[in-house]
Formats: structure tokens, C-alpha cells, sequence
């Protein structure tokens, strides 16, 4: 399954927050989907996603907005 | 080497890079200027220089002496730095307020943030961080009462703004 | 690597050499103010391009969990203390930040702590922001400046709450030796526990 978070607008670090509970929620195996126009917001996410050990890939889907995918591979 | 040009232009620096050029051009502002790096104390110089023009200061600070000084021109170029390194990556764009509790809780926090930094002589670059890099004492009670009021500001976000 | 969007290069020429003129023109009126204005383009570049945040630094650790931030205000904070000696130690007629201590110092940090969470960013970071085009730290700018005022007229009422008048200057106590030797141990331990902290 794919889930999207809707982060859109918000500043950090309420996204963290946000995704840690959403994966807490999801099966393993899904992958969940977050678009955001804060640099630090994607930066932030990143580092948090490499440090929990989940994937993750971002890319720049227009200027200035990054979309990001975390897919839920441990709890 | 490309690969290096690509990454200084358009980002992001790992933050321990940040951290390196950062605090050497933190040192090259205190050579320039003989003293350190600050934001807060030059944002006043124009807040009562406002409060004059509305009537609400009696002091008056010329503009010229607001122009000509050396705060002034550090923090314009912390705007337009930002602005350039936003635009270098393609990464600019207006990002519009998108939910009304976050206007509140900028203009409530930047008047607690300000009036702060004020009674503390300095905000996290003049107090926090060259408060320390000075060798003040002051500057490392900050440090622990600014922590303390982040874990306060903590619990506010997590009730009202998650 | 994420594919790159790169249709503002010349919206970049243009700012660019707007940027130019300016420097340019304000080298003619003050070098000084234009060595100034270089700097601080250097700094905001480098803070958004690093995405280097002091909020973050004390606020993830506590919401998140997070402390690499923290480490490299850590990292900021060492390179700091060691230039600034080196140079105000070396050279004469530097003023550095000594300021009083007091319950103006505890006050003042806590709300401006309370204030930075709240405001999406500290000083800096308010006018980083600006630059990359937020609105809402506009109005955060736009709260500060009134802040700031509040806090101008406050600051006489306060300097009755000093404890140390012209401020405790740490080299001139302990002597430079123990100084540096004594808050490169604070660093070194700090940096310990934040890297502790974001393995637990």
C-alpha cells in the first residue's frame, strides 16, 4: 500500500513527528509519500529516515517542492 | 571535482560543512567589523527608528546613520544570500502562509523571541554563539535558558500546532 | 541523485548581477559596508545551503530524537571559541561579547527560546527564511521588530535584576589555558551525549 501525508504548509518539525507515527500504523512493505516546499523540512526527513534505517528517495518535482517516499522495511 | 561544483551550488551541504563555513566566516566578520557577528541589536536600531515614525518613540535615529551602519548590511545580506542560494539551486519560490494557526504562532513567537533577545543582549548568533565563542560566562547561561524555553516552546507546538 | 529542476538560471544571472552593481556601488560609498554585506551573503548562503538551523539543534533532540544538528552547533560553537581566541588574544582593539549576567539572562533565553520554537526560527533563521521566500517568518519579522522595541524600553527595569554587572569574562578569571581547555571538555561531552542521545 502507498499512503500520502498531507505536511503540506507545515513547518519543521511537525512532519517528523507526523511520520513517525503514520509508519507506526503502516504494515511493513508500504511506503509512504510526503510532499513538502521547506528545504529543511526535506533535509530533516531525510536524515531522520537514513538514520532509522528506512529507504528513502527525494526528488525536485518543481522548484522548490520535494517529494519524498519512505518505504516501511522494519518496524 | 563536478561532482563537488554540483553539490556546493546546488545543495544540500552536509551540516558539518555548514558548521566549518559557517564559523570561519563568523571569524572573518569579527576581523572586519573588531567585533563579533550579531542580528538582534541592528533589528532594534530599526524598530525604534519605526516607533519614531509612528509616533511612538521620542528618540529619533537618523536613517542615514541606519544605512551607513555595519548591522544593517550583515543582515540584508543574510536575506539576500538565502535568497541567492535559493535561486542558484532553482529552488525559490513565494511560499504563502497555508494555515492560519501558523501566522499566530509566528507573530507570537517572533514577539517573545524578540523581546528575548533583547533583555539578554543577543539572540543564538550575538548571545548564544559568540557569547561563547567570547569566553563569557553569560553566553553559556543563555545557552542552558534557551534550552530550557525551547522544551517549553516543545510542549507548546505538540498541544496546539501538531 | 534526485533529478534537478533548473529553469530559474536566469532569474540567478539577473539577481546575480543586480548583486553586483550594488556591491559595486556601496565599495564606492564604504568598503567596509560593502566587506559587510559580502559576509553576510557568504553567511546566509552558507545557512540555507547547509539547511543549518539553531532551533532545530535544541528543539529535535527533544521532539524527535534527532541530534545532528545539534552536533554541528557543537562543531560551529569549538571552531568559534578556538578563532575567536586566536584572533581577540593575537590583535588589539576588539570588543567581544561580554555581557551582564543576570536574571535578565535566564528570562530573556527562556522566552527567546520559547519564542524561536514558536516563530519557525531564531534571528537568523527568521531572515534565512525570508530569503528563500517564507511568508509566515515575515510575520514572525514583523512580531520580533515589535518584540524588540517592547524589550528596548524594558532592558533599564531589567539591569536592576543584574547579578554581574560588566559580565564574567571566563580568560580573565581562569586565565586562557583553563579556559579553552575547560570548554573544549564541555564541547567534547556534549558532543558525547548528543551522539548518545540520537543512537539510544
Amino acid at each position: 500500500m502507498e499512503y500520502y501525508l498531507d505536511i503540506w504548509g507545515e513547518m519543521c518539525p511537525i512532519p517528523i513527528i507526523k511520520s513517525q507515527r503514520k509508519l507506526k500504523v503502516m504494515a511493513i512493505g508500504d511506503s509512504l509519500v510526503l510532499e513538502t516546499e521547506h528545504s529543511c523540512t526535506a533535509r530533516g526527513l531525510v536524515v531522520w529516515a537514513q538514520k532509522e534505517g528506512y529507504p528513502i528517495s527525494e526528488s525536485e518535482v518543481a522548484a522548490g517542492i520535494w517529494r519524498l517516499t519512505i518505504a516501511k522495511t522494519h518496524d | 571535482m563536478k561532482k563537488i561544483w554540483r553539490t556546493a551550488v546546488h545543495g544540500p551541504w552536509p551540516y558539518w560543512v555548514g558548521a566549518m563555513v559557517l564559523g570561519g566566516l563568523n571569524i572573518l566578520v569579527l576581523l572586519v567589523r573588531k567585533r563579533p557577528w550579531g542580528v538582534t541589536s541592528n533589528l532594534q536600531d530599526w524598530a525604534v527608528w519605526l516607533a519614531h515614525l509612528l509616533g511612538l518613540a521620542s528618540e529619533r535615529i537618523p536613517v542615514s546613520q541606519l544605512l551607513l551602519a555595519e548591522g544593517t548590511y550583515l543582515n540584508l545580506g543574510v536575506v539576500l544570500g538565502a535568497l541567492w542560494a535559493a535561486l542558484a539551486a532553482s529552488q525559490w519560490r513565494f511560499r504563502p502562509l497555508r494555515q492560519r494557526k501558523f501566522g499566530f504562532s509566528a507573530l507570537i513567537g517572533g514577539l517573545f523571541l524578540g523581546y528575548g533577545a533583547r533583555i539578554a543582549y543577543g539572540c543564538n548568533v550575538g548571545g548564544l554563539l559568540n557569547g561563547i565563542a567570547s569566553s563569557s560566562l553569560t553566553g553559556w547561561v543563555f545557552a542552558l535558558a534557551v534550552f530550557l524555553g525551547t522544551w517549553i516552546g516543545a510542549k507548546i507546538l505538540l498541544k496546539f500546532l501538531v | 541523485m534526485s533529478p534537478m529542476v533548473k529553469n530559474q538560471r536566469y532569474w540567478n544571472w539577473a539577481f546575480m548581477s543586480v548583486m553586483f552593481f550594488f556591491f559595486l556601488l556601496l565599495a564606492q560609498i564604504n568598503w567596509k559596508l560593502a566587506l559587510n554585506l559580502g559576509l553576510g551573503i557568504g553567511l546566509g548562503f552558507a545557512l540555507e545551503k547547509s539547511r543549518f538551523c539553531f532551533v532545530a539543534a535544541f528543539r529535535d533532540p527533544i521532539l524527535t530524537g534527532m541530534t545532528a544538528l545539534s552536533q554541528a552547533v557543537i562543531l560551529l560553537l569549538g571552531v568559534s571559541i578556538l578563532g575567536f581566541a586566536l584572533v581577540a588574544g593575537s590583535g588589539q582593539g576588539y570588543a567581544l561579547n561580554v555581557y551582564p549576567l543576570g536574571a535578565n539572562t535566564i528570562v530573556g533565553g527562556l522566552l527567546f527560546g520559547i519564542g524561536m520554537v514558536l516563530a519557525g526560527g531564531c534571528a537568523s533563521g527568521i531572515l534565512m527564511r525570508i530569503g528563500e521566500g517564507f511568508a509566515m517568518q515575515m510575520l514572525a519579522l514583523a512580531g520580533a521588530l515589535v518584540g524588540v522595541f517592547f524589550g528596548e524600553r524594558s532592558l533599564r527595569w531589567w539591569q536592576g535584576w543584574g547579578w554581574e554587572q560588566p559580565g564574567i569574562f571566563l580568560p580573565a578569571k581562569l586565565g586562557w589555558l583553563s579556559t579553552l581547555s575547560l570548554e573544549m571538555a564541555v564541547l567534547v561531552a556534549l558532543w558525547l551525549l548528543a551522539r548518545w542521545w540520537q543512537n539510544r
